[in-house]
């Protein structure tokens, strides 16, 4: 799974480069522990290029927001297929999680 | 194209990819809609996520059986593993209170949501899925 990340104004936006399911799950686990154990504040995560999540990718997603509320950090999502954003409904984790349409609405909200 | 398949495979989840790949490809020849053919993926490989991790406790020594049936109106998809099965109604529901920052969970849930008609048999070893092409 290839992730790109940048740093805008302190706020690391992650883009997600496909989809996370069973098999890419355990990468974007490791990626993001990584993040969470610099205690990063702001993490921003792009799923423009994701077309698929599977349940071991929703927990994946929860786990991130669990690490970051350990030391008071803010997890954002944006640009979910409708599709995609449907699971994350489905599961109420859209109660969960603060998710933007774009990216501009993202950063401003912090 | 065979409208109906039945194979067995691995406790492999690259396997499950491959598998779950094959169905896809064949509903997308079929004019079915992108909102159906995502559903039947996600349901599909969320029974065989939960055949291969819980139900053969990702034993590799262990076999998924996967039956499939396609018409134009419908496919039928049914998912067996080797496990001890489980029972459906002591699974907690996880979209309630603190059920929500659990980490699993969610499989069954997304089957029962996505998929028209869900039967577990054989303890729950057993799986049957059907997703019917138009809306019901």
């Amino acid at each position: 799974m290839q992730i790109c990340m940048e740093d805008k104004d302190g706020i690391v936006v992650c883009r997600l480069r496909s989809d996370v399911d069973i098999n890419s799950s355990p990468d974007v686990r490791n990626y993001f522990e990584r993040l969470t154990r610099d205690k990063k504040e702001k993490i921003l995560i792009d799923f423009k290029d994701v077309d698929y999540v599977d349940s071991s990718g929703l927990a994946t997603f929860v786990e991130i927001f669990k690490n970051m509320r350990t030391y008071g950090g803010k997890l954002k999502l944006m640009n979910l297929s409708n599709k995609v954003r449907g699971l994350f409904e489905i599961t109420k984790l859209d109660k969960l999680f603060e998710i933007a349409a774009q990216e501009a609405d993202a950063l401003s909200s912090f | 194209m065979p409208g109906k398949m039945k194979i067995e495979i691995e406790n492999n989840s690259h396997l499950l990819k491959e598998v779950s790949n094959g169905l896809i490809s064949m509903l997308k020849g079929k004019n079915v809609s992108e909102e159906v053919i995502f559903d039947v993926h996600v349901g599909f490989e969320e029974a065989l996520r939960n055949a291969m991790i819980h139900g053969n406790g990702s034993n590799p020594g262990k076999k998924v059986k996967i039956e499939t049936e396609i018409t134009d109106e419908w496919v039928v998809i049914i998912v067996e593993d080797e496990g001890n099965g489980f029972d459906l109604a002591s699974l907690p529901d996880p979209t309630v209170g603190e059920n929500l920052l659990k980490e699993s969970g969610r499989g069954v849930y997304l089957i029962k949501h996505l998929m028209d008609e869900v039967r577990y048999e054989k303890n729950g070893r057993r799986v049957v899925m059907k997703k019917h092409f138009s809306k019901l």
